[in-house]
């Protein structure tokens, strides 16, 4: 960093210096946060997409508080399986898909893209059928409403910042906050709160297949797999160094934690349906019916926090798979470029936003199905996902002894492994004999 | 290493944003080959393989029950 020729005085290195200086260590550690900051928080919160407002609330729609426990569950998870691609970001400076096309070969870098492609681009269509849905009755036209959310959302990656990206989307992000307020307007027993957040309990009744789709669709949505896929692109795009590896924890632990409460928050404003007998369709149609009971900033908030949702998983989602796309071809895939430098990478973005938009516009969307079978198919390769995670954590050749994981992250991630391979099996079962659970 | 640069201690701490500092030798995959797995791992990929294009057909046809589009379905 010295600049050997003007290192004379210190007024003249700091002028050809880049950063800040600031006289105490706490500032250095604060300022250093804060610069590394955002990756992980938008990649957890970006989760809390369109497909999870509507999964949340209507987990708390139809089974009241009863699933809360499963949120503070997946916390940890979400946690562990992120800091993994944080790390393997940092070390590697590359993209996930990146990783698996040079370290598994062709076959398994096509199939893995593949994958991830198809569940993004059906996940991207549940995105503007919520805006559609949300903004519809808000009295805007889904003809109006998506066209324009479409733009609004290529204009945010065109302009060739990355950090204008970045900064724009944490302040999305932190809009989420009014998801707490919304919980607290809707008056639940706090003690009924806590009491299913820290003890496991099922709803009252046998365990019906729909309660099995909902929770692998409600594991499905909180650990997607395409935030491996988008935090360690997001790592390498903003270069982030080794010295920064515990402030993209710090980062990611926020995330997660922030993602999870504001979780809790949509599944408790669900729950204020449940308890007046309210059946869920979809989160606008509660929006609608809670008016009577909660008031207009009720439904106001809940319509405008799903056009918040699905804006924020859209650009999230679309960057993973142009970052993907783009490191598998070989293209230049990067913020930082203009468009005509890195044409193919903002093609890729463009042509998911546009398609997306385009099929919602289609009448007769069937959108609760779309949404939930989306998380599940997400919830059936996120395992495998992982499995490619979890050996590449373990790939001392490249990664050295430094970087690799220690024996009980293996433990931690194969006991993760495990449980969402049961899941997987469960929805299996359920589906291969359906009276199994009924 | 540049995240803090302490060259002039009376001065304080340099804090330099990661996109203008100077880049770093990351862990690279040249010439070190493919991921070195045993038979194993090896078998467990190609099960996995079979496992995933199963379970995606029992979602699709699991799917289309739900919207009423299989024969008999509600």
């Amino acid at each position: 960093m010295t600049n050997p020729i003007q290192s004379g005085t210190a007024i003249a290195e700091r002028a050809i210096q880049p950063g800040l200086v600031v006289r105490r260590r706490w500032q250095q550690h604060l300022l250093t946060f804060l610069m590394v900051f955002g990756p992980g928080l938008i990649v957890m919160e970006a989760d809390n997409d369109a497909g999870a407002v509507s999964t949340y609330v209507q987990a708390g729609g139809q089974y009241g508080l009863h699933l809360l426990w499963i949120l503070l569950l997946l916390l940890p998870i979400t946690y562990f399986v992120q800091e993994m691609v944080a790390r393997l970001g940092i070390a590697t400076g590359k993209g996930h898909a990146a990783m698996i096309y040079e370290r598994f070969g062709k076959w398994w870098g096509h199939f893995s893209l593949f994958d991830l492609l198809l569940v993004n681009f059906l996940t991207l269509i549940t995105e503007f059928a919520a805006i559609s849905l949300a903004l519809s009755e808000m009295g805007v036209s889904p003809w109006i409403a998506v066209p324009i959310s479409a733009a609004g959302l290529i204009a945010l990656v065109v302009t060739g910042s990355y950090l204008r990206w970045e900064r724009t989307v944490i302040v999305l992000c932190l809009l989420d906050v009014v998801w707490f307020a919304l919980a607290f307007v809707v008056h639940p027993r706090w003690s009924a709160v806590a009491h299913n957040s820290f003890f496991p309990n099922l709803p009252a009744g046998p365990i019906t297949g729909d309660l099995i789709f909902l929770i692998i669709a409600i594991v499905g949505t909180t650990i997607a797999p395409w935030q491996l896929f988008f935090q360690q692109s997001c790592v390498a795009e903003k270069r982030l160094r080794f010295s920064d590896l515990k402030w993209a924890r710090l980062d990611t632990l926020i995330g997660a934690t922030f993602t999870v409460l504001v979780a809790a928050a949509m599944m408790i404003v669900g729950n204020c349906g449940f308890r007046h007998a309210i059946p869920f369709q979809d989160p606008a149609q509660v929006a609608q019916a809670l008016v009577p009971i909660a008031g207009h900033f009720v439904r106001n908030g809940i319509l405008l926090l799903m056009v918040n949702a699905a804006v924020l998983g859209t650009t999230a989602i679309s960057l993973a798979s142009a970052w993907a796309y783009g490191e598998v071809r070989g293209w230049p895939h990067s913020l930082h470029k203009k468009m005509w430098e890195a044409p193919g990478f903002y093609s890729i973005y463009i042509a998911c936003v546009a398609l997306a938009a385009a099929i919602v516009l289609v009448p007769h969307m069937p959108l609760q199905l779309v949404i939930v079978s989306v998380q599940v198919f997400a919830g059936i390769i996120l395992p495998s996902a992982i499995v490619f995670l979890q050996l590449l954590l373990n790939d001392r050749a490249l990664l050295g002894e430094r970087w690799v994981n220690r024996p009980w992250n293996n433990w931690i991630n194969w006991t993760i492994i495990v449980v969402l391979f049961a899941l997987s099996l469960l929805l299996a079962a359920q589906v291969a004999l359906p009276r199994l659970f009924s | 290493m540049a995240t803090l640069h302490n060259s002039y201690a009376c001065e304080g701490f340099r804090v330099v944003h990661p996109l203008n500092d100077t880049p770093e030798q990351k862990c690279a995959t040249d010439g070190i080959g493919p991921i070195a797995i045993t038979p194993g791992v090896r078998i467990s990929l190609i099960v996995l393989r079979g496992y995933l294009v199963l379970m995606t057909a029992m979602l699709g046809w699991r799917v289309l029950e739900l919207a009423g589009l299989l024969h008999g379905s509600k």
